[in-house]
């Protein structure tokens, strides 16, 4: 009976704990939402937070940053005229996911 | 929060759905070009928007995105390829659905391009039900072929009851944005029904049912579900 309950138990905790998407996102929509809807300082501030909370932790089955984050984050550093972390960001796109340099390239390019 | 949207989707739909009947069909035939072109880089197109409520396109535009990646592929930032396109004067996804698609793939590197086209965003008087039709075509950017298409009628009831285990306890974690304002109570709506159409997309490189989830039945390309908080 012992054994039962042991087994039941960690069944229940592991599909509890177990991550069950790709990656996790905080509360990217929401903010999403608000920069595109009305972009001014508050919503730019509040995204880019959203970009260094998803790259600080990832919690989902790859543990890897999501694909368009650097990047994305990388154009908001831009727009605030951050131009030295932005190509730093915009290189990690390309490393982390070599299908992205096609595009990426041509917005480095674009910065010089 | 992700995890609590799945679950509510998949026991809502057990519960209250009133799909179309149709044989079952497998992904892998369902959605055979996707499976043969094996497209991993996916261009978000601005959605179109044929409903008369002018938020619509923002509302799904900002929820479009983390369900394509949570499926596996690379998506194209979305913000920078929104940009590259208003600079382009390519920025009305009505102009491209029937044209050729090969500028994106040179350009952006995509190889599937993703059209949302909003039919319907209606709300009811009393403001808890929201009623949208919303149609997602997927094509290649190669060969300009539809590879992925689902049409649907969600009916949402937005009213949520608080306080509550079970269904009720996992609405009122989904829910926790919309106690602020309206517009994040659509963005949940919107989140909601990407989830719900796009969970078929057959699983991208990235994920780690590729190659493997073919052998699934595919949903009905077709439908109309009631999905409710309750």
């Amino acid at each position: 009976m012992k054994r039962i309950i042991l087994i039941i138990t960690i069944v229940s905790l592991t599909s509890c704990s177990a991550p069950t998407n790709l990656y996790t996102w905080n509360k990217y929509e929401n903010s999403s939402y608000n920069f595109l809807k009305n972009t001014n300082e508050t919503t730019t501030n509040k995204l880019s937070e959203e970009y260094q909370k998803i790259i600080r932790k990832q919690k989902g089955i790859r543990g890897a940053v999501p694909p368009g984050v650097y990047a994305d984050y990388g154009f908001l550093l831009l727009q605030t005229n951050n131009m030295a972390q932005a190509k730093e960001m915009l290189q990690k796109e390309i490393e982390l996911y070599p299908e992205s340099k096609i595009f990426i390239d041509k917005i480095i390019k674009l910065t010089e | 929060m992700k995890k609590s949207i799945i679950t509510l989707l998949l026991i809502t739909s057990v519960v209250i759905t009133s799909c179309t009947s149709t044989a079952p069909v497998l992904k892998s035939v369902a959605y055979k070009g996707m499976y043969d072109e094996k497209p991993l880089v996916a261009l978000i197109m601005p959605p179109i928007n044929r409903s008369t409520n002018i938020d619509a396109k923002e509302y799904f535009h900002s929820t479009i995105y983390t369900p394509i990646a949570d499926a596996g592929y690379y998506v194209i930032p979305p913000f920078l390829s929104m940009e590259i396109m208003k600079k382009e004067s390519a920025f009305d996804a009505e102009l491209f659905i029937n044209s050729p698609l090969n500028k994106f793939s040179e350009v952006f590197g995509a190889d599937i391009a993703i059209f949302t086209i909003i039919h319907k965003w209606d709300k009811s008087s009393i403001g808890s039900n929201v009623s949208v039709e919303i149609e997602y075509i997927i094509k290649s950017t190669r060969t300009n072929e539809v590879l992925y298409t689902r049409r649907g009628e969600i009916k949402y009831d937005t009213s949520v009851s608080t306080g509550l285990g079970g269904i009720g306890g996992l609405v009122a974690n989904l829910a926790v944005s919309a106690a602020n304002t309206a517009a994040a109570k659509y963005v949940d709506v919107a989140r909601i029904c990407n989830y719900y159409i796009l969970k078929d997309l057959p699983a991208g490189k990235y994920s780690q049912n590729n190659g493997t989830d073919g052998a699934l039945f595919a949903g009905a390309n077709k439908f109309k579900v009631n999905l409710s908080a309750q």
